[in-house]
């Protein structure tokens, strides 16, 4: 994927990831639906790509409103997710030459990847997580099951075993797909169905869409990759 | 600004541990008080789960799912409170349940509320109460 394509995907996908996030505000009175007026707008801005620069400045001063609004972020690792990639969006556009470009959206495919390889190696270094109890109390006693009817997976642990191997494996594993373009793509569409998991079963929504929009960096990291390689 | 600055930083340089190690779980509850002979409601558990959800709800929650992401800012503001009390927290789990609970409070003129945090003990759930709040007003005055 090149360069260009890689960025106006995460421009688009972003946008749309922040209308989303911040329709859902607009339900909330105390939330400051003036402020989340203003990002849908500025979305839109970024989404006709006719003053992209412009929209990703406002978007990213509306971040540090919010990150006040709320003393940190409102929905813990998305939010983080978000402001990672706009501001390196944002980075991209202020850079003095292709070389900083490249290195601020390179930064961005680099978290990305480390940010499921980290997820699994914290937990494969948990004890718990290896036997399947740290899923099975995530089941049992966490905030995060959507249903009371969830709950009752904690009593299978053979089940909770099998898929917190299959997390940690899929986590540690993704950047290896790196080595070749179509591994990548099935490695992103196996971390799509993840996230959709996830949303499914704890609820996580923002997640998936926020997720999404750092891929185009990656897929163009590869190309840079290989590039550089040959 | 620094502040701000701390408040960014970890989006920009994330550790990325999603679930480390499974803490204890805060649960935000509730009740009503009357203000002329102090009569108590019994504790509810703030927006409790639905014993299912249906496939076309799940589908529907992908793309709109406001309440149960407020439900998770109240899990980072019961963890901010126990850990590092301060009023933003404090003023804005109790605006929070005001807002949502004001269609229950007929007879009853102030709320309080508590944060129960659950835990596995040796194979048993444990619960510990970490904070109670003092009395206050629907509207969301303090009392």
């Amino acid at each position: 994927m090149s360069f260009d394509t890689a960025l106006r995907a995460t421009e688009i996908l972003i946008a749309l990831a922040f209308i989303q996030q911040s329709a859902e505000h607009l339900k909330m009175p105390g939330d400051g639906r003036a402020l989340f007026g203003l990002r849908i707008l500025a979305c839109l801005v970024l989404l006709s790509g006719l003053a992209s620069f412009g929209a990703l400045m406002a978007l990213a001063a509306m971040s540090l409103l919010l990150l006040h609004r709320f003393q940190g972020p409102y929905n813990g690792g998305s939010d983080r997710m978000g402001i990672l990639i706009l501001w390196c969006l944002l980075f991209v556009h202020i850079a003095p030459s292709p070389f900083w470009q490249a290195a601020a959206f390179g930064y961005l495919a680099v978290q990305l990847s480390l940010s499921y390889f980290v997820s699994g190696w914290v937990k494969l270094l948990n004890p718990e997580w290896r036997s399947g109890r740290a899923l099975q109390d995530v089941f049992q006693f966490s905030t995060y099951p959507v249903s009371e009817n969830l709950r009752r997976l904690y009593q299978r642990p053979e089940l909770c075993w099998a898929m917190s191997w299959a997390v940690i494996l899929f986590e540690l594993l993704l950047p290896i797909a790196l080595a070749h373009p179509s591994l990548l793509i099935i490695a992103l569409t196996i971390a799509a169905l993840f996230h959709l998991a996830n949303a499914c079963l704890f609820g996580l929504n923002r997640f998936i869409w926020i997720w999404l929009a750092a891929y185009p960096s990656l897929l163009w990291f590869q190309s840079l990759l290989f590039a550089a390689h040959n | 600004m620094l502040k701000i600055l701390a408040l960014l930083l970890p989006g920009l340089i994330p550790s990325w541990k999603f679930f480390k190690s499974i803490e204890p779980s805060p649960r935000v509850q509730w009740r009503l008080i009357s203000a002329t002979n102090r009569n108590e409601d019994t504790w509810r558990e703030f927006r409790p789960r639905p014993q299912q959800v249906s496939a076309l709800e799940t589908l529907r929650r992908l793309f709109w799912n406001p309440d149960w992401n407020e439900s998770l800012y109240l899990v980072s503001l019961a963890e901010r409170l126990t850990q590092k009390p301060t009023d933003h927290s404090h003023v804005e789990i109790s605006q929070r349940i005001a807002r949502r609970v004001s269609t229950d409070s007929i007879g009853f003129s102030h709320i309080q509320f508590r944060l129960v945090f659950v835990r596995r003990e040796k194979g048993e759930l444990v619960e510990d109460i970490t904070f109670l709040s003092e009395p206050y007003r629907l509207d969301g005055a303090a009392s």
